[in-house]
């Protein structure tokens, strides 16, 4: 049995074998690479993408990020899944979960703007981050619009790094709205990976935060989870 | 008869009293492929737009303007400043309902007086069938989309109250297995199927906050409609209609609450407050512009029935 996880940007696979843990991750377009030889019957489907695949069974995003980030860890408060194309706040205490989506500045699109304007990929934001020395305000809600503040507080002399650094920062500010006042939260996606974003969340939320091994696969495993 | 458009909640049972007919502008949104210019909320923004293109024909205009919200307000004035004969009809917040009757003896006076007071009586009996379908709905005996349909026209009684009677008379009864029964309070949706898509995905809607709304205030004469009408949740504080919210929530064993709102609204606001009151899961969703619910959306209502399977 395979969770099978193809979400707006990306697509994900998990098995566990003999107690082990496997997974693959590839582009939402080629999700077929990881079917490949596999009978519809063994894929337990999540994701946008979620019924327009082959599956046996599926399950929203919301319900396998419970069940994957239980595997880790079982008694957390709040989960936030920052996806590509949205964010999910789940309150797992209250049963209530929260998207974002009339909105770019709070999803990884946002921070894709950003790279994309610097030429840079994804995963190195993070690493730039960390070598700010100064972190501009960056008030714009609307995420087409923080990039033209962007580029303004480059043209007042912050460096790349400081700028990208408040980018993360203006991030982290949009989403700490949606959660909930809790103990033990979970971060989970693939933008999670970002350190430089994590750690803005960090300073703004000063609650525990948990994040699994690979936060991008916890969905694929939590439709797994969720059938087994 | 002429046709005097209304913009919410105005009572249908004067207006029909002064020998008027009411067409609530509201109605025309959902299938409306409009893109309207200069928008806050679609609703209003669309109405708006259509009154004054003379897409939709009227005689003359009746604004909520207190109690409703200010987009309506705003937009409601450009329809004024467009040709239209506009009267702007405020429901108290405090609730007085000596200040709601001279709103409604202004409002008599605008309509041209009251010629046929019968109507009162007749009105307050089709609202009282209004009212049984809506309980036979969350016993299990009519189909929620088919319920919603009729009650959603009963703002204006389809303009024609024997209309009405017999599209209420018209409803099958039927024993329905309600799985997951849902409420949904704030506005009305802005996609025509949402009720439709709601009831594929086993989420019954045994609760329509705004249409109950429409059916259960009346009276037989303006002195008794204005003490009816000032508990018109929507126009009282929010403390108030939380507090009706809960009786009826509660009447009707609800499992979660779906509350919609809509783009540039008030009732957005208002959702921090909803949700921390109300002591069920409690789905927000935020609509825009008018069609078939988006795909976004159905997600939400698919996790929000399997989260609801979890409690």
């Amino acid at each position: 049995m395979i969770g099978l996880d193809v979400g707006s940007t990306s697509a994900k696979r998990v098995t566990i074998e003999k107690g082990e843990l496997k997974y693959n991750i590839t582009s939402s377009q080629n999700w077929r690479d990881l079917v490949d030889g596999i009978d519809c019957d063994e894929i337990i489907s999540t994701g946008y993408f979620r019924n327009s695949v082959p599956h046996r069974a599926s399950v929203t995003e919301i319900t396998a990020a419970i069940h994957g980030v239980r595997h880790y860890f079982p008694d957390i408060d709040v989960i936030v899944d920052i996806g590509g194309q949205d964010t999910k706040v789940i309150d797992i205490r209250k049963n209530n979960f929260m998207i974002n989506d009339k909105c770019s500045a709070g999803t990884g699109a946002f921070l894709e703007f950003v790279a994309n304007y610097f030429r840079i990929e994804l995963v190195e934001l993070g690493r730039l981050h960390m070598n700010a020395k100064r972190i501009p305000d960056i008030n714009n809600t609307c995420g087409v619009f923080a990039i033209s503040e962007m580029i303004s507080q480059l043209v007042a002399g912050y460096s790349k790094e400081e700028v990208i650094a408040g980018m993360h920062h203006a991030f982290a500010r949009r989403i700490s709205f949606m959660i909930p006042d809790a103990e033990k939260i979970a971060l989970i996606g693939g933008t999670v990976k970002n350190e430089g974003m994590v750690m803005a969340l960090k300073d703004l939320l000063r609650k525990e935060i948990f994040i699994p091994p690979e936060p991008q696969i916890i969905n694929a495993l939590g439709a797994l989870k969720y059938y087994s | 008869m002429s046709k005097i458009g209304i913009t919410a909640l105005v009572p249908p049972e004067l207006i029909f009293a002064c020998d008027c007919s009411p067409l609530d502008v509201n109605n025309f949104i959902p299938e409306s492929r409009k893109y309207p210019r200069n928008k806050l909320c679609a609703w209003t923004a669309i109405w708006k737009e259509m009154l004054i293109q003379k897409e939709i024909r009227i005689e003359s205009l009746i604004v909520v303007a207190g109690g409703d919200c200010h987009n309506a307000l705003v937009d409601g004035q450009k329809v004024a400043m467009s040709g239209t004969r506009t009267h702007f009809f405020f429901y108290p917040f405090d609730g007085d309902a000596e200040y709601l009757e001279s709103q409604l003896w202004r409002l008599s006076d605008f309509l041209g007086d009251i010629k046929n007071p019968d109507k009162f009586k007749e009105i307050t009996n089709l609202k009282k069938l209004g009212q049984d379908m809506d309980k036979k709905r969350y016993n299990g005996k009519i189909n929620p989309g088919e319920a919603f349909r009729i009650l959603i026209s009963s703002s204006d009684l389809q303009s024609d109250p024997d209309k009405f009677r017999k599209a209420i008379s018209s409803i099958r009864e039927n024993n329905i297995e309600l799985n997951s029964r849902v409420a949904l309070i704030g506005v009305p949706p802005i996609y025509h199927d949402f009720h439709d898509v709601a009831q594929s995905l086993d989420l019954a809607i045994v609760f329509d906050e705004l249409p109950y709304e429409f059916i259960r205030h009346g009276g037989n004469n303006i002195r008794e409609i204005a003490r009816d009408y000032c508990n018109y949740t929507f126009a009282r504080p929010l403390e108030f209609r939380i507090n009706f919210l809960q009786k009826e929530l509660e009447k009707r064993n609800i499992d979660g609450v779906i509350h919609y709102t809509q783009f540039a609204c008030h009732h957005m606001l208002e959702d921090e407050v909803i949700r921390k009151e109300l002591d069920y899961p409690v789905l927000t969703i935020q609509g825009d512009l008018p069609g078939k619910t988006p795909e976004q959306i159905k997600l939400r209502l698919e996790a929000f029935r399997e989260a609801l399977l979890r409690s």
